[in-house]
């Protein structure tokens, strides 16, 4: 190798939170060469994100960081470094981009100001905002960042970032808050800015088909500790840490078998960060042996060709056979009865500044959308941001009232929803069996009835029925949203509405949520309508699939056939749009 | 931006009736007979009476309310009992002393705050700061006041007490006396109406620092855990740049509209102050309206208060909008 852009030797991270410190990497060794892309793969709380802020000595101060080793960028080394010779490496060697560019922009400083910043002339600043396809770059040199996309937005942080021409980039999740759509070519934007300077990237993701697109090497981690590091194809193809094989495993795409439930790793994980000698992975771990719980495997050279941090690697692929037979979805009760039906739905909201005489204009979001849900039929509402499906979903549920047209539900009972942030779902100071119990008491139940349908609301969707007196801090995202399932299936809906429940989740905590979700409209004979952006799912779980655009049901049909035969140019760009992990393969 | 004026403006306006309907409500129900107070207690019956018919009181109430509204209109806001003097010219007389005295509240109020904030900022972990902050919060007014002439004036004597000059008949253009010092080329007129304005001042702004300095010290700590401030970081600007850059500008909305807050509890304030130091402003002609049982003086006085305020939340809107480009007037 080329004198390495990145050196990292033996990086030891604790951070502090609420007054406790724990381990957050344990252990990182990673050499990166000029201009390589090296993706970074591992799921939330895996330390990925660290290992970047790191790099860039970001780390904020009020965790208290406590870092041991070397982390040397070409030849400036960043541990211990002090303040101005850390602002020097981060003006010339290193520059991240962040994962949400809405929030990433100072809202009170015009573009052109804030990408001048760092010594550019007006000349370049302009001459790097066309670079980065963004059109009328004067325009948008002088506006500020709200009225800019999202896409836009995440174009102008790549443009800062690459204008200083770094020697390393380092990209945290740069796509996930951003349309399908635009997913791509932001990818694509920055893995050519990077080969043009020759500019290393640290891709961070938690999404394997979105490394295997793009990255020349992988390194996958998990619980502060490298599973697994090497050449990407290798590792795609043949994983040789159980952890990387079970991410394989769990993700899902346009040609994962819709007639079986998705195989899924289990989730359950401790949030203290197991120390010491034995293996992170073993609690989750289906190969485990006593000797994983006694002492902590070394990366060794395997059969493959990467490297992997297992003393079982060359049982790895009886593994992945065994996943490929996940149990098939129960026998739906299904029923001829509309859970709902929407007749001419039309909404329109007041679009910007009144005028003197309060005339208000107004944008029009659904324009007259017609939809009906059986019982036990899962309708998926697809749609990039915009296009009314929000909206939709919540007239459905009875919060908005339309402009015009009719919402009816089985039986007249309202539904129940289970939102995207399931944290900022639940009550913080009330416990979860209290937010279940909620439903409840019109029943008459008495107390002791009413606790055992809590248990059994918990045990239906996955949890412990012990944490019925937990408050929802004490419990993960992922909890916390099987909990939101719990309260609304405690009573069964006839209907239940879920608005991008999967989308801040990573692969094997989508995965097992669809399950959740499959299995239990199947039993429970509920209607489901299933707002999401992400094709993939949309096809898992769903019998149909509605496509919304600009505010019109643009096409709905069964999955495959509107994948296969996409007729709305929207659609045709949402398949397009979807990471294929095989397909990947195949053109390898 | 003219929208915005034009629709604050007619609110104003809107404000200002509701207002006078109040003050004339209070005004009629009070027992005083203004015929008879301003007649005099010695004048015979039919001199009284046929004021009375004059001054319209014999009149049903809505007309008197239209007459009260047309004259108020026309900058009349009535007649004082006590000063004998039309109310308007009083508040014209006393006002400029006042609007002086809350500009340098304001602006010390908003130094002090400043630097509370920024002690608290860099002293983060020490509790002293909050202590501080908490204490001087807590201490009322008056007691305040008296302390600052007791020590700095009576025991040191390193600041005047009372009044606004150590001139005697000195008169300006604008009644500014701090500015109409510079008007006039006599600058030991400012610096003696600066002298004098600094202890009621001080205490005035005591309890705008505290508030307006907890409010920035918290938005602050907010804004720099932002996700712009680490992009700002991660280009290797430096710290002391990104706070005055990055972070001030967008931490301001916050404290100014405590800021403006403020200055509608300063109104209160005002009287008892000014009675302290003998300040020559409406508060003092507030207060002594009040022991004479000058209800049109204290009412007129009010009526003024309450405009004055609503112009300055409409400041502080502007000034908000300033800051923060995304809110559109």
């Amino acid at each position: 190798m080329r004198d390495p852009v990145l050196s990292i030797r033996g990086l030891h991270v604790r951070l502090s939170r609420d007054g406790q410190a724990s381990t957050v990497l344990d252990g990182i060794d990673l050499d990166m060469a000029p201009g390589e892309v090296v993706a970074l793969v591992g799921e939330s709380g895996s330390g990925k994100s660290t290992i970047g802020l790191a790099i860039q000595g970001l780390l904020p101060a009020e965790s208290q960081p406590d870092i041991s080793g070397s982390i040397r960028l070409a030849e400036s080394e960043v541990v211990g470094a002090k303040p101005d010779a850390l602002r020097q490496i981060r003006r010339t060697l290193v520059r991240g981009v962040p994962q949400d560019p809405m929030g990433a922009l100072n809202p009170t400083m015009t573009i052109g100001r804030q990408m001048a910043e760092t010594g550019l002339t007006s000349v370049e600043v302009l001459d790097w905002l066309t670079r980065v396809g963004l059109p009328d770059p004067e325009r948008i040199a002088r506006d500020m960042p709200h009225r800019l996309s999202g896409g836009q937005r995440q174009r102008v942080l790549i443009a800062m970032s690459m204008a200083a021409k770094p020697r390393l980039l380092i990209a945290d999740e740069p796509t996930t808050a951003l349309d399908v759509t635009v997913q791509a070519q932001i990818l694509a934007l920055l893995t050519d800015l990077a080969r043009e300077q020759e500019t290393a990237i640290l891709f961070i993701t938690h999404d394997l088909a979105v490394a295997a697109e793009l990255s020349d090497r992988v390194m996958v981690l998990f619980g502060g500790r490298v599973a697994e590091l090497g050449d990407t194809r290798k590792v795609v193809a043949s994983p040789a840490h159980p952890y990387s094989a079970g991410l394989l495993s769990a993700r899902f795409d346009l040609d994962t078998d819709r007639n079986r439930q998705l195989t899924s790793l289990s989730i359950d994980r401790d949030r203290r960060r197991p120390e010491g000698a034995h293996c992170n992975y073993q609690a989750r771990c289906p190969l485990a042996s006593s000797t994983c719980r006694l002492q902590r495997p070394d990366l060794k050279e395997t059969a493959t060709g990467s490297r992997a941090a297992c003393f079982h690697s060359d049982r790895v692929p009886e593994l992945l056979l065994s996943a490929r037979t996940a149990p098939e979805w129960p026998e739906p009760i299904a029923s001829d009865a509309d859970a709902l039906e929407l007749y001419r739905i039309r909404k329109s909201f007041p679009a910007g500044r009144s005028t003197l005489f309060g005339k208000k204009r107004h944008t029009q979001v659904l324009a007259g959308v017609d939809l009906r849900i059986r019982l036990g039929e899962c309708v998926a509402l697809v749609g990039e941001s915009g296009s009314g499906k929000s909206t939709l979903l919540r007239i459905a549920a009875g919060l908005t009232q339309a402009d015009e047209g009719d919402v009816s539900w089985f039986g007249g009972v309202p539904p129940q929803v289970v939102f995207q942030d399931a944290v900022a779902a639940l009550t913080p100071w009330l416990t979860i069996g209290e937010q279940i119990r909620d439903r409840l008491r019109p029943l008459g139940l008495n107390r002791s009835e009413q606790d055992k349908r809590i248990a059994e609301a918990l045990n239906l969707v996955g949890i412990d029925p012990a944490l019925a007196e937990a408050l929802p801090s004490e419990l993960s995202g992922g909890q916390c949203q099987r909990v939101t399932v719990a309260r609304a299936v405690v009573v069964p809906p006839r209907l239940l509405l879920c608005d991008e429940p999967i989308s801040a989740m990573d692969v094997s905590l989508a995965a097992q949520t669809l399950n959740l979700l499959g299995t239990l409209r199947r039993q429970l004979g509920m209607g489901m309508l299933f707002v999401t952006h992400d094709l993939a799912a949309a096809r898992l779980i769903a019998d149909r699939i509605a496509v919304l655009e600009k505010g019109q049901l643009v096409e709905i049909g069964e999955p495959d056939q509107i994948i296969s035969a996409p007729q709305a140019p929207y659609t045709k760009t949402l398949v397009s749009a979807v990471p294929r992990l095989h397909a990947q393969e195949a053109r390898l | 931006m003219a929208s915005y004026l034009l629709k604050r403006l007619a609110g104003l306006a809107l404000v200002l009736l509701v207002m006078s309907f109040i003050v004339f409500c209070l005004q009629s129900i009070i027992p005083a007979d203004p015929a008879r107070s301003l007649a005099g207690p010695s004048a015979p019956q039919e001199t009284v009476d046929q004021l009375r018919q004059d001054m319209g009181l014999n009149d049903p109430l809505l007309v008197q309310y239209g007459s009260f509204v047309s004259r108020l209109t026309q900058g009349d806001l009535g007649t004082s009992i006590r000063t004998r003097q039309p109310i308007a010219e009083d508040v014209l007389r006393y006002g400029p002393a006042t609007l002086e005295l809350i500009i340098a509240a304001m602006l010390m109020g908003t130094a002090l705050a400043f630097i509370l904030a920024f002690a608290q900022a860099t002293l983060q972990r020490s509790g002293g700061v909050r202590v501080g902050m908490l204490a001087l919060g807590s201490v009322p007014i008056f007691l305040t006041a008296l302390l600052l002439a007791y020590f700095l004036w009576f025991r040191l004597g390193w600041f005047p007490g009372s009044g606004r000059l150590d001139i005697r008949r000195f008169s300006g253009p604008t009644g500014f006396f701090v500015l109409d010092g510079l008007l006039l080329g006599r600058p030991e007129v400012s610096l003696s109406a600066l002298r004098h304005l600094f202890l009621p001042a001080l205490a005035l702004s005591v309890p705008i620092a505290v508030s307006v300095g907890r409010s920035l010290s918290s938005a602050l700590v907010d804004v720099m855990r932002q996700p712009y401030i680490r992009t700002a970081s991660g280009k290797g600007l430096g710290a002391g740049y990104i706070f005055l850059r990055h972070g001030l500008r967008n931490a301001a909305s916050a404290p100014l509209a405590m800021l403006g807050l403020q200055v509608g509890l300063l109104f209160g304030n005002l009287l008892i102050v000014e009675r302290v130091f003998a300040w020559p402003g409406l508060g003092l002609y507030t207060v002594q309206s009040f022991a004479t049982s000058d209800l049109p003086a204290v009412l007129g006085v009010a009526l003024v208060f309450g405009a004055f305020y609503i112009l300055v939340t409409m400041l502080v809107e502007i000034a908000q909008s300033l800051a923060d480009p995304r809110i559109a007037l």
